[in-house]
């Protein structure tokens, strides 16, 4: 399955993120940043579906989040950074 | 056993605290150090604890709202930050050593004392006036006296560091959960208190509330659970002060203190202590050889001190306690304040009231005092 990681840098501006998404309607689970892409070693992320980017984006932007790095999965595994 | 000594820690807790650590104990582990169940519910549990503090305290956001081991750290953090060797420094009349002393760890700081007449919050107004008319680099203020239960004018006194750029620090101690606490309004730069008093948590919680902008000196150093890769410690909070394992039990039990204070609200807690205050500066003041030394009830809050003249204070305080009353006596680390009123020489003896004091112990507690005196 295809989807978005927010990478945050904190665990409680993840916790802030997912619960400013929850709010607007959209699912977000928080998760550790795979070390692949977690450069400065150990950060949480928030996992949200590839439909809700947009939305996650706005809403986000309304709450005066900044959503920092954004990688998509690709189906081998991998991620690969979504420029916004 | 008649409890009056919530100044220090609140003895008597909601239920609810003591089931929420006995829970964490169990179930929760170490928040941002695991993707499994038990550290991401201890994630969640600090960090509702925080959105509820955030509110109740005025924090820009969660993340302003950091966990220390007491008000004694989350000042340290705050002073250290602010206040460098050769700096000036305008405090209160009114400060605790978790302040003083730590300014005087730090090398040639000039502290200025700011105190009009004893209790009078337009005279400490004016003197915070006067001393910030030379450069000054950091204010620091009691919310509340930890002695006399007097109320400063943190709110006046904020207005006057924010018109000239100078960072306050306030020690919410004695005001958390009982007063409005207004970080964010008053510009503060640092607002410090401990769990375990007036929001009702257990010891060897606190919490510092950081404003906006503010890059605080990382007095403990070490694994966050971020940003692991660098040997810097990170420049986000709360992780930049959160260095080792959080007291899980105690953010855990702070949080379900915080819950109560929410529920029953703070001007509720202020009148009933307030008015349990008064009723005791009422009756102390009947008796002969007593001498209450309190602000007005405009002023004061649930905290009242008295000496009885010709008797030392801890004296009494033990044959007090000998009668099943839990007051402390002495100088209650807050010399300044002693000297303010001018009871530095003798100390005195303090009650201090929580929500769970009722009129039925002031009752009792007067007429011990009396029977204390008469011997």
């Amino acid at each position: 399955m295809t989807y978005y990681l927010i990478v945050c840098r904190s665990l409680t501006f993840a916790q802030r993120t997912a619960a400013a998404l929850e709010r607007q309607g959209i699912p977000a689970h928080i998760l550790r940043t795979p070390a692949v892409i977690s450069k400065r070693g150990c950060s949480h992320s928030v996992k949200i579906s590839q439909r809700h980017l947009t939305g996650a984006l706005v809403a986000l932007n309304r709450a005066g989040l900044s959503a920092g790095q954004v990688f998509l999965t690709e189906g081998d595994g991998s991620y690969r950074e979504v420029s916004l | 056993m008649i409890y009056l000594d919530s100044a220090a820690t609140t003895l008597q807790k909601p239920p609810a605290v003591a089931r929420a650590m006995a829970k964490a104990v169990c179930q929760l582990a170490s928040p941002g150090r695991g993707g499994y169940p038990a550290s991401m519910q201890a994630a969640e549990v600090a960090f509702r604890c925080r959105e509820k503090l955030a509110e109740l305290l005025d924090a820009e956001g969660p993340e302003q709202v950091v966990f220390t081991s007491s008000a004694t750290h989350g000042l340290n953090i705050a002073i250290r930050s602010l206040v460098k060797p050769g700096a000036r420094v305008v405090v209160s009349g009114y400060e605790h050593n978790a302040v003083t002393r730590t300014l005087a760890d730090i090398p040639d700081v000039q502290v200025v004392r700011a105190a009009g007449e004893l209790f009078d919050p337009e005279g400490d107004l004016a003197a915070f006036a006067s001393a910030l008319e030379q450069p000054v680099d950091a204010v620091i203020c009691n919310h509340v006296s930890n002695v006399f239960g007097y109320v400063l004018p943190v709110e006046k006194i904020a207005a006057l560091c924010r018109d000239r750029g100078v960072p306050l620090i306030v020690d919410a101690s004695q005001s958390a959960g009982i007063l409005d606490v207004k970080a964010g309004q008053w510009g503060a730069a640092y607002v410090a208190m401990p769990g375990h008093k007036g929001l009702y948590g257990p010891q060897g919680t606190g919490v510092l509330v950081c404003g906006a902008n503010q890059m605080p000196v990382a007095l403990l150093t070490g694994g966050t659970g971020s940003a692991s890769r660098e040997q810097n410690m990170p420049e986000e909070l709360p992780d930049r002060l959160e260095a080792g394992t959080h007291n899980m039990p105690g953010i855990a039990g702070l949080s379900a203190g915080v819950s109560f204070v929410r529920s029953v609200k703070t001007n509720r807690i202020l009148q009933h202590e307030r008015s349990l205050a008064e009723m005791l500066k009422l009756g102390l003041s009947r008796l002969d050889r007593v001498e209450v030394i309190a602000p007005p009830a405009s002023c004061g809050t649930g905290v009242i001190s008295f000496r009885i003249r010709g008797m030392d204070c801890e004296t009494a305080s033990e044959g007090l306690a000998r009668c099943g009353f839990c007051l402390r006596a002495g100088l209650h680390c807050a010399p300044f304040a002693h000297e303010t009123a001018g009871t530095l020489d003798t100390g005195t003896i303090r009650a201090s009231f929580s929500v769970f004091n009722t009129q039925r112990e002031v009752e009792q507690l007067v007429y011990a005092v009396r029977s204390v005196a008469e011997k």
